[in-house]
This record gives C-alpha cells, sequence and structure tokens, in this order.
C-alpha cells in the first residue's frame, strides 16, 4: 500500500468524520444521537490509526499535519471533563471555604499580619502625632472625607439617596474586589505583589482612620458607625484574599514534596477558589456599605449590627464545616 | 530489500526519529489510544491580536448592556438621578466584564473567547483535553499578574522560558493555547498529468520501487514545500541516478527527426524521470483515469514539454 492509494481508500472516512465531528461540536449533548456517537468513537479510533500509519511511514508532512489535526480536534471532542457550573455552590461557601481557609492558616496569618499590622500602626500614628504623619496623607482626599462625616454634611434628607448609593455600590464593587482580585493574582510574583497590596492598602487605610481619630467629635462618630458594619466582612475579604495571593505563591516559594510544576498547579486551584470566595463576601460588603452603612438610622444601632456581623463573620470562617473533610476539589 | 544496489537507496531516505526532535512549536500529547499526536502552540502575536480583539470585544458588550439599561430606564419611566445609577451601573458591569469574560468564554465555549476564535486559537489543558471553567477563571485571573511590570513583558518572558509557550495564569493553571488551523492534503494529480508512464521496455532490471523510495519521491513533491525547479532538480539527481540504476533505466536517446525536443527536456531531466516513476507506481489505475480524465486535452498538450515550466 502506498500513499496515494492509502488516501484514495480513506479519505472518504476522514471527510465524514471532519462533517460528524463539526455537527456534534456545534449541537448540545443532549440533542446527540447513539449512532452519531458510535460512529465517531469508531472514526476516531481507526483515524487514531491512520495516523500512527502514516508517522510510521513517514508519508510526507502535509497528511501527517492534516491527521494530526483531525486527531487533536476529536480527542478534544472526546476526552472531557465534567462541566462546571457557573454559580459557587451554597455548600462551597457555608463550609468548604471555611474549610479551605483553614487549611492554609499560615497564608491567612501571614496575610492578616501584612496587612492588620501596617492598618493598625498608621492608625495609632495618626491619631497621636496628626502633625508629624500630616505630610503622609493627602490632605484633600481628607478634607473631603472630614467634610462628607461631618455632622451638618451626613444627615441630608433621603430623596436622592438610593441614585447615589447605587452609584457608590458600582464604586465599590470595581474598587474593592478590584483590590482583592489584584492581591490574590500578584502572588504569581512569589508573593511580592500581594505583600505590596496589602500593606499599602493597611497603610491608607490606617491613616485615614487615624485623622478621624484624630478629628473627634460628631464626625468621629460618624465615621466609624458608617465602616463598622461592612468593615467585617470588607477587611476579612482583603485579608482573605492576600492569604489567596500567599498560597499562589506557596507553589513558587516552598513546593513541598511536589515538583515545582505540580505545586502550582495544586496552589492555583485552591488559591482561585479562596480568592473567589473573597470576590463573593466583597460583594456583599459592597451591598451593605451602599445602602446600610450610610443610612439614617442611629449610631449605636450600626455600632450593634457591626459587632453581631463582626461576631458572625469570624465565627463562620473559625467554625463552619469543622469535622468534615476539605478535600473536595 | 536484499538487492546489492539497495544501500544506495537507504542513504536517500530521511534519518527516522530526527523529527521528534526539531526544535519547534509543537507539543506532543498522546492519547489513550496510544497514538501521539501533536498540537502546535500559539506565539505571542497572535496571542496579543487575539487579546486586542478581546478587549474590543469587552467594551462593546459594556456598551451594549448600558444602552440597553438607559433604553429599559426609558421605557419604564424609572425616577432615579440618571448619571449618577447609570455611571455606578457602569462601573459594575465593566468590573465583571474585564474580570470574567475570559474565564467565563474559555470555560463554556471550549476554550475560545472571540477573539480566540476569530484568529483559530484555542485553550486546552496541557494534556489535549478541553479546559474546565475553573482552570479557564484563574488563567484570566493571572493576566494582572503577567502584565507587569508593563505591556505583559513579565508574561513574555515566562512564555520564552517554557516549552508550551506558557505565561503565568498558564503555568498555574495547567493550560497552554493551541493553533487551530483547517488543513486539507492536496494531491499532485496536477503536476503528474504533464508526464507519461513509464514503459515496461525502458526498464533492463526491474519494473519496480521501494514503498519507502516511493515516499520520499511523493514528498519531494509535496506542494507545502517551497522549492524552485532548479533546486528541486538538483535534490532529485542523486535519487534519479541510484534509481535508474535499480530499474536499469534508459532513456531514448534524441528522435533523429526533432532532437531539439530531446535537449529542450535535458535540463530537468531527473525531476521528470521521479515524476514519471511517482505515475507509474504510486497511482492506482483509478486514479490514472482521473488524472487524465480531469485534463485530458492539457495533459497532451503539456508532454512534450520540460516538467514544471511555468507558463
Amino acid at each position: 500500500m502506498n500513499r496515494e492509494r492509502y488516501i484514495r481508500l480513506r479519505r472518504d472516512d476522514w471527510a465524514q468524520y471532519e462533517k460528524l465531528l463539526h455537527r456534534l461540536q456545534y449541537t448540545r449533548e443532549g440533542q446527540w444521537l447513539a449512532k452519531d456517537v458510535s460512529l465517531m468513537a469508531r472514526l476516531y479510533r481507526s483515524i487514531c490509526f491512520d495516523l500512527s500509519l502514516v508517522q510510521s511511514r513517514e508519508w510526507g508532512s502535509q497528511l501527517e499535519d492534516y491527521l494530526n489535526q483531525l486527531v487533536a480536534r476529536g480527542h478534544n471532542f472526546l476526552y472531557r471533563s465534567p462541566r462546571g457550573s457557573v454559580l459557587p455552590s451554597v455548600s462551597f461557601l457555608t463550609t468548604g471555604f471555611p474549610r479551605l481557609l483553614r487549611r492554609h492558616f499560615y497564608a491567612l496569618m501571614l496575610s492578616t499580619l501584612l496587612f492588620a499590622g501596617p492598618l493598625l500602626a498608621c492608625t495609632f500614628l495618626a491619631a497621636v502625632f496628626p502633625e508629624q504623619t500630616a505630610y503622609l496623607v493627602d490632605q484633600e482626599v481628607l478634607q473631603q472625607s472630614i467634610e462628607m462625616f461631618s455632622p451638618s454634611e451626613y444627615r441630608r434628607d433621603g430623596q436622592n439617596f438610593f441614585s447615589e448609593r447605587s452609584y457608590m455600590f458600582g464604586f465599590y464593587v470595581n474598587n474593592n474586589t478590584g483590590i482583592a482580585f489584584r492581591a490574590f493574582s500578584l502572588g504569581a510574583l512569589a508573593g511580592l505583589g500581594t505583600a505590596y497590596v496589602l500593606v499599602s492598602n493597611g497603610i491608607s487605610i490606617g491613616l485615614t482612620q487615624g485623622s478621624m481619630l484624630a478629628v473627634g467629635g460628631q464626625t468621629r462618630n460618624n465615621f466609624f458607625s458608617f465602616v463598622i458594619t461592612h468593615g467585617a466582612l470588607e477587611l476579612t475579604a482583603i485579608v482573605i484574599a492576600g492569604a489567596a495571593g500567599f498560597v499562589l505563591a506557596q507553589g513558587i516559594v516552598v513546593p513541598g514534596n511536589r515538583s515545582r510544576l505540580d505545586a502550582l498547579q495544586y496552589s492555583g486551584r485552591q488559591a482561585l477558589r479562596i480568592a473567589l470566595g473573597a470576590g463573593a463576601m466583597l460583594l456583599a460588603a459592597a451591598f451593605v456599605e451602599a445602602y446600610f452603612s450610610p443610612s439614617q438610622i442611629p449610631p449605636a444601632a450600626k455600632y450593634l449590627t457591626g459587632a453581631v456581623t463582626w461576631a458572625l463573620v469570624l465565627s463562620w470562617l473559625a467554625f463552619s464545616g469543622r469535622g468534615g473533610s476539605s478535600d473536595e476539589s | 530489500m536484499a538487492t546489492p544496489q539497495s544501500h544506495q537507496l537507504q542513504v536517500l531516505t530521511p534519518m527516522s526519529g530526527s523529527p521528534r526532535q526539531l526544535i519547534d512549536t509543537k507539543v506532543t500529547v498522546e492519547t489513550p489510544e496510544g497514538v501521539d499526536f501533536q498540537f502546535r502552540i500559539a506565539g505571542p502575536g497572535l496571542r496579543a491580536s487575539a487579546w486586542l480583539t478581546d478587549q474590543l470585544v469587552k467594551v462593546l458588550i459594556v456598551a451594549g448592556v448600558l444602552l440597553l439599561f438607559v433604553l429599559l430606564a426609558y421605557a419604564f419611566e424609572l425616577e432615579f438621578s440618571f448619571p449618577e445609577i447609570t455611571s455606578g451601573f457602569a462601573m459594575f458591569s465593566w468590573f465583571v466584564v474585564d474580570w470574567f469574560y475570559g474565564g467565563l468564554a474559555e470555560g463554556l465555549f471550549d476554550g475560545q473567547t472571540f477573539g480566540k476564535r476569530k484568529l483559530q486559537l484555542r485553550v486546552v489543558r496541557t494534556n489535549g483535553t478541553p479546559v474546565d471553567l475553573l482552570s479557564a477563571i484563574g488563567r484570566n485571573f493571572l493576566r494582572t499578574a503577567d502584565f507587569l511590570p508593563i505591556a505583559f513583558s513579565g508574561g513574555l518572558l515566562v512564555m520564552i522560558c517554557t516549552r508550551r509557550m506558557q505565561r503565568l495564569g498558564d503555568l498555574f493553571f495547567d493550560t497552554m493555547v493551541i493553533e487551530e488551523r483547517r488543513l486539507t492534503v492536496s494531491r499532485p494529480a496536477q503536476l503528474l498529468s504533464k508526464v507519461e508512464r513509464l514503459q515496461r521496455s525502458e526498464c533492463r532490471h526491474r519494473f519496480q520501487v521501494p514503498d519507502r523510495t516511493l515516499s520520499v519521491i511523493e514528498r519531494l513533491f509535496d506542494p507545502a514545500r517551497a522549492i524552485s525547479d532548479a533546486r528541486r532538480e538538483e535534490i532529485a539527481a542523486p535519487l534519479g541516478n541510484a534509481l535508474e540504476q535499480y530499474m536499469g533505466f534508459e532513456e531514448a536517446g534524441p528522435d533523429p527527426d526533432n532532437p531539439y525536443q530531446y535537449f529542450q527536456k535535458r535540463g530537468l531531466r531527473h525531476t521528470r524521470f521521479l515524476l514519471r516513476t511517482m505515475k507509474t507506481f504510486s497511482l492506482t489505475d483509478e486514479d490514472q483515469q482521473d488524472t487524465t480524465a480531469a485534463s485530458p486535452q492539457e495533459g497532451r498538450k503539456h508532454q512534450s514539454r520540460p516538467v514544471g515550466d511555468s507558463e
């Protein structure tokens, strides 16, 4: 059998296979006919044989490329992983996520340290030494926020409330979740990018908070009653996204018993799930921040809800899903 | 082939095994059927233009969604402060599209965003199977890291260092981007219509050619190779000589009535001989009828001309 005769003999099958593959690829799985599927499998196997024959006989690169392409497409069509769902499952959010997070306890602690450390330090510095830290803070922005939370400005009639807050909702999602996702993905640079995002955000939040403390009075009260409720979700979510970044970095820096490539892939999937969980938390936080935090209820009520939210979030992360297995990735 | 002359032919067959070690952009994957096949890895240029296309698509999606939003608001005469709500919604939808467009498209449409589809690229896992949703989202998230320090130069550097041209996002999620071209096999019928078959009487020794030698000849005339006629003649000369010796072929001398024709054909005589060999031994009888039936007029008209002479 030579090349030309072989092509002549087999080309009808090849054409049929190409047509069938195209048809199956562009129809839904539920609409496939049983006979088409079995014909597909038979044709695919015979073309695999054709390819290996052509490879061993060295019948020219063109024919080999052609068959190679047929096999590649068929392989891609026949062998697939189960379809994932677009939305995260409820059980992942309630139990899987805290479990996964606790499994990466050290990453979480490192992230907490890098975020909370600068935050607390800067809060302290800006509150106690306002003059000395003044040059660190963008005074214009600070004046704006002080004005925003001042007693005269803060209590406005709620006519435009919904529109204005919807604008802020878009802003919060875009800004905060963006920061969290960046903190995660920059972990791919051996964790340095994550550390940078955490520390710089810690510093800027700390300075604002400290300056507000220094201003005092009703403005301070307005500010802290504003931030406490969504802070429970928002600040923890930023820390968690940072932890996801460090899990990613773990694959590069400490692969452990795995080869480095395996370690990358293992930590990649785990880290992504953590980061997506943090994203969901930030979405909830943006809702709270946009529509609840600035609402016209007394500060005491906000402090109370804030305290309850903090307790709920922390106990969810610390206790939910204990006693089960965390291997579900 | 235990013939005394066989070693001369052996020298001319390409070294087997060497194609697997070539430095090229192909990656071999073994199927469960035990067959190796190859993917051609997509380079940075193609991927960059797919990315640019996708950026445009993203902007169009957000613009479309906003337009719909505004139209709906007008239709239902909702009462709200317009610019604020709309720009809030714009930020929200840009965020969703920017972070999730690539991942969702690749995860749900078999590894292809719009841009990748346009440029015939596809994301697959490194074992050749389709990418799953989680990996697709992950590899798109890490684009932020690949972008650094500027304009994807970090990702480019990583691509240069990896065999499958993977950027960081690909490395972490076990994916690669392949070129998926639709190929066809063209056949040398056109060439062969210009020559006549070898006659049994022209060969003193034997009237046959080993299969491997035939496939070497077939490859020499592979239309995918851009070889000039002169260079092909140069390559054909040693093979043609060996084959003529093997078959005991002797070309007829110049026709005393029309010697000019003989000398005109002389220039590409080895090419011509190999084409005649191919026509004689590599086609079935059915094919023979095919090629002559395809262009019977032309075939006869060009028989006297040198092979490969372009008009």
